[in-house]
């Protein structure tokens, strides 16, 4: 199989799964050694994915999104129980086009619940996803 | 017990008890000393993680128990707190509601504050002291050994005040005293091992010389004693070899002048008289002679010597008793002391006491001899101290003293008198 037509071939599933992963509801699983993850379309065709894991008495968050192009600036900003965690800016870029940000939340009384956001600075396209532990 | 007497053995347990009490003393003073060095380092360690640390770091909104500035305020500092032996930061509202902790659980809950803490939070000075872990504030607190806490005051951005609370194990303190404790014990340990390995000698020395004195003054005693005996032997010779000779012989001859024929009566009296006179004071010098020397004084002979000197009682009205046991083969010098007490205790006795019955018991067995001279006369009372009956007493104890016995005066107005006089049988 030659270099043009694999990347046919990716091209072509990216073309048919993104839009599939925009439009489906985010839905939290859990996986293994207490980690909670979701993952959902963004407006465009990047997608996002969140993973919360507890650890030592915090909570290690991961948020990621997908563009599939790398160069893109995208404004991010992480809320924990409404109330802004952190925030940022970040460049999509790697072979997937994606970034990704780590943060270590403090793990409160009761369900503790996030909201990560990202814009793109070029176009206002926005990627929404919540998550809680 | 007897091993206790000796000077060394005194000087050893002396000072393995000294060595005691200062190990013991200086292991108090050490771990004041060092849990007093261990809260001052822990009060500075305070000083700085609050105003160093935390102060600077923490974001507004953090006093209203914000979720995103306990996250922020977590990561900027947590690490750069919990170093060295700090155990738990806990940081609070002056209600009592903790805004921030290492344990997040804490996060939010409220438990009173105690009066030390609001004059804190108040005043902004650095307080101390052991937790007391009991408290439910302490819940998540498992160090078996304790805790020690420090709080001092820090600003929040809008300007309130918060208490900052460090956690310490104890186990540092402990640490700390350990540390303060080990030098200063090498060195008293030290100090007073010199002063046993110079002491023993010193000591054994200084034994060795006293008692060394002790048996030359006792040979010198003895000496004494012998040379008394010999002295009073030879005058009890010379006055029986001479002036008792020519007294008896005297008496004889006046008692056969005053029997020859043809003397006139009242010669005859006059010689008659002479010649009681010159046997009355015979009999007082042979009596004299028994008390400067008694004629073979020894073990065996001791009960007669004793009935002896009980015979002027009798001739007073006293019904007197002597009992002797247990004295067989016993030394000269001692058997002799034995009697010589008697005899002062009885001559007290015939001339004080007053007595009905006057008893005389030796005993003895292979360690010391006893002698218990009892009568039931009208007694004294031995503390008043004077009189001629006192100069009798201290007779009687320089003469026992002075044998190497030990004697004690028994008595008390109308109850008689018992003197009991113990030597070593040696």
């Amino acid at each position: 199989m030659s270099a043009r037509t694999v990347l046919a071939a990716v091209t072509t599933i990216s073309a048919i799964a993104l839009p599939l992963a925009a439009v489906s509801p985010a839905q939290a699983s859990h996986g293994g050694g207490g980690d909670v993850r979701t993952h959902g379309g963004c407006a465009g065709s990047a997608v996002w994915k969140l993973k919360v894991k507890p650890d030592s008495g915090r909570i290690e968050f991961e948020g990621e999104v997908d563009s599939n192009h790398n160069g893109q600036v995208w404004d991010w900003r992480i809320k924990h129980d409404g109330s802004v965690s952190a925030h940022g800016s970040s460049t999509t870029s790697g072979a997937s086009g994606s970034f990704s940000v780590h943060r270590r939340m403090a793990n409160l009384s009761g369900t503790d619940s996030f909201t990560f956001r990202a814009e793109r600075r070029a176009n206002g396209d926005v990627c929404r996803g919540t998550i809680a532990l | 017990m007897r091993a206790l007497r000796n000077p060394m053995v005194q000087f050893l347990v002396a000072s393995f008890l000294l060595f005691g009490a200062t190990w013991w003393a200086t292991g108090k003073l050490s771990e004041r000393a060092g849990r007093s060095e261990a809260v001052a380092d822990a009060r500075g360690t305070t000083d700085l993680l609050a105003h160093s640390v935390a102060e600077p770091a923490i974001p507004r909104k953090l006093i209203d128990i914000d979720p995103g500035a306990i996250d922020r305020f977590d990561r900027a500092v947590l690490d750069r707190l919990m170093v060295g032996d700090v155990r738990r930061i806990k940081i609070w509202r002056a209600d009592g509601t903790i805004v921030y902790s290492d344990e997040t659980d804490l996060i939010g809950e409220r438990f009173p504050l105690d009066t030390e803490q609001r004059q804190v939070l108040t005043s902004g000075t650095t307080e101390g002291g052991v937790s007391d872990l009991r408290r439910s504030e302490n819940k998540f607190e498992t160090d078996e050994s304790g805790l020690l806490e420090v709080y001092t005051q820090i600003m929040s951005p809008e300007g309130t005040p918060l208490l900052f609370e460090a956690y310490y194990s104890v186990a540092t303190v402990q640490e700390r005293a350990h540390e303060v404790l080990t030098p200063f014990r090498r060195i008293t340990a030290g100090a007073l091992l010199a002063i046993l390995l110079l002491g023993v000698p010193l000591i054994g020395a200084l034994t060795s010389r006293l008692t060394r004195a002790s048996r030359a003054r006792e040979r010198l005693m003895l000496r004494a004693m012998d040379s008394s005996e010999a002295e009073r032997r030879r005058i009890a010779r010379d006055l029986h070899d001479g002036v008792v000779q020519e007294l008896a012989g005297t008496a004889f001859a006046l008692s056969g002048s005053a029997r020859e024929p043809g003397i006139s009566p009242g010669l005859k009296g006059d010689l008659d008289r002479a010649g009681e006179a010159v046997r009355r004071s015979l009999r007082q010098l042979r009596s004299l002679l028994v008390e400067i020397h008694p004629p073979g004084l020894n073990a065996g002979s001791l009960a007669a010597s004793l009935e002896d000197l009980t015979a002027p009682a009798r001739s007073a009205g006293t019904a007197a008793t002597v009992s002797v046991s247990g004295i067989d083969g016993a030394p000269d010098h001692v058997v002799t002391l034995v009697w010589r007490t008697a005899q002062e205790a009885i001559r007290n006795a015939v001339r004080h006491a007053r007595a009905t019955h006057l008893s005389v018991e030796v005993t003895g067995d292979e360690r010391q001899v006893r002698l218990v001279v009892k009568d039931d006369g009208v007694g004294f009372d031995p503390s008043a101290g004077s009189g001629e009956g006192s100069y009798g007493l201290r007779g009687l104890k320089s003469l026992v003293e002075d044998g190497g016995g030990v004697v004690d005066v028994d008595s008390s107005p109308d109850d008689g008198t018992t003197v009991r006089m113990v030597v070593d049988r040696r």
